[in-house]
């Protein structure tokens, strides 16, 4: 009954359109007003691409999950101050980034050492030795398996100011102005960003490319 | 003509590799190294973006809600949780039992204990400019006022003397200002002039005060007389 009250309180609030047709503003301001049903449409639209998002950020499923949903937790309890300056898929990719740097920052902090990062670049991140592995791979789904966890490690090898910004380039597909508004940069200081993070990248999966 | 490098800016701010605009095209199709130069980018971006994309897991929706409750039933008062209520009152009675210690072992105290007495006065004696126990060699002593210097009369203590005796003690011989200091102990005592102006004086402590008799121009230490006022 309250579900079908809300609802009809969505359409009402989205003029005479059904929820799905809503755009992302609308339902902020439905939200805003207490709608949990056009929360769940919200949650439906991008918990997938968050959840993704975040896990190439961190490459931990379990993890990604968990601060993705803190992500659609904080959208709904700071939905009143929310201020449609920018898209929405922008404002909800600058929480997701910063949840997921304060979790890279956390695990520095700890000093979780990986056995495969065992030196420092000149930034004195830590820099994953992958070594290209040349040989060849006789089965395709290993061919797979193995490309995907290559891919994986040398992201999450990368500094992390350059892994935000190529995720978002080259994994979620946002543009460069996206980019620069979810970031908080500038158009310039992003693309030199996700050069230097290509060019690195390169580097790590020469046997893959 | 653009050059490789402008043309490489445009491979990589290209939004799909694999569909470059037209001038990137022909200078590509004409160097051989920016040919390289957009292949690799090519396969890498397709590398990153060709990646199995995780989806959220089937309850997605249900541990959100249950996290979304719990938070709204949190309230504003979240942060002070049970846990910090102890850390708190741990906090507090540690320093209160710090603060008792420190009381009972003397620590605000202002009296010294007599091992600190010694030490004060051995470095107090041991002072280039400390006074000393011995009288000064003048003819009295007077106030030390700090401000200006006052011209001031001693009284001279001791045995009954006729008034012709104590005009002649009384003559204006008084030390330069240099020499008497705050320590000097003594208690000044003006005669007729008390009235007329203010002395500042130093720290007078009742009981015993070393005064100074004086007697034909000489002077010597003479018995403990108790002050009156």
């Amino acid at each position: 009954m309250t579900a079908v009250t809300h609802q009809a309180q969505a359409i009402e609030l989205s003029g005479s359109r059904s929820i799905e047709a809503a755009n992302d503003h609308e339902l902020l301001a439905a939200i805003r007003d207490g709608d949990e049903v056009a929360f769940q449409e919200l949650v439906r639209r991008y918990r997938n691409p968050i959840t993704n998002f975040v896990y190439r950020m961190l490459d931990d499923y379990d993890r990604a999950v968990e601060l993705s949903q803190e992500t659609f937790i904080r959208v709904y309890t700071s939905a009143s101050r929310y201020q449609a300056n920018y898209s929405f898929s922008t404002y909800i990719y600058r929480i997701a980034t910063n949840l997921a740097i304060s979790e890279l920052r956390r695990r520095k902090r700890r000093k979780m050492v990986s056995l495969f990062s065992p030196y420092t670049n000149d930034d004195g991140e830590a820099v994953e030795m992958d070594p290209p592995d040349l040989n060849v791979l006789q089965d395709e789904a290993l061919i797979a398996n193995e490309r995907r966890h290559a891919v994986a490690r040398a992201i999450t090898s990368l500094p992390q100011k350059y892994r935000a910004a190529i995720v978002l380039r080259d994994v979620e597909g946002l543009s460069y102005d996206q980019i620069a508004e979810t970031l908080q940069l500038s158009e310039g200081t992003v693309k030199s960003r996700i050069n230097r993070a290509r060019n690195l990248l390169k580097e790590k999966l020469t046997a893959y490319i | 003509m653009n050059s490789c490098k402008s043309i490489r800016e445009l491979i990589d701010e290209a939004d799909n590799p694999n569909l470059l605009p037209f001038e990137v095209s022909q200078h590509v199709d004409a160097c051989r190294d920016c040919e390289r130069f957009s292949a690799e980018r090519a396969g890498l971006r397709n590398l990153l973006g060709s990646g199995v994309r995780v989806a959220a897991p089937m309850n997605f929706d249900a541990m959100l809600a249950a996290r979304l409750a719990e938070t709204k039933n949190r309230g504003w008062l979240s942060w002070l949780a049970p846990a910090s209520y102890a850390r708190l009152g741990a906090a507090t009675a540690g320093v209160a039992a710090l603060v008792l210690v420190a009381q009972y072992s003397g620590l605000f105290s202002s009296r010294l204990t007599p091992s600190q007495q010694d030490t004060v006065a051995t470095t107090k004696s041991n002072q280039p400019g400390a006074p000393s126990a011995q009288p000064v060699a003048d003819a009295g002593v007077v106030a030390d006022n700090h401000r200006q210097p006052q011209r001031v009369t001693p009284i001279v203590i001791g045995q009954r003397m006729g008034s012709s005796r104590l005009a002649a003690a009384t003559i204006g011989r008084v030390r330069p200002r240099e020499a008497v200091s705050s320590d000097d102990l003594g208690v000044v005592l003006v005669r007729g002039q008390n009235g007329g102006s203010d002395v500042q004086m130093p720290t007078v402590s009742l009981g015993a005060q070393p005064l100074l008799y004086v007697s034909a121009g000489k002077q010597q230490p003479v018995r403990n007389v108790g002050a009156s006022f």
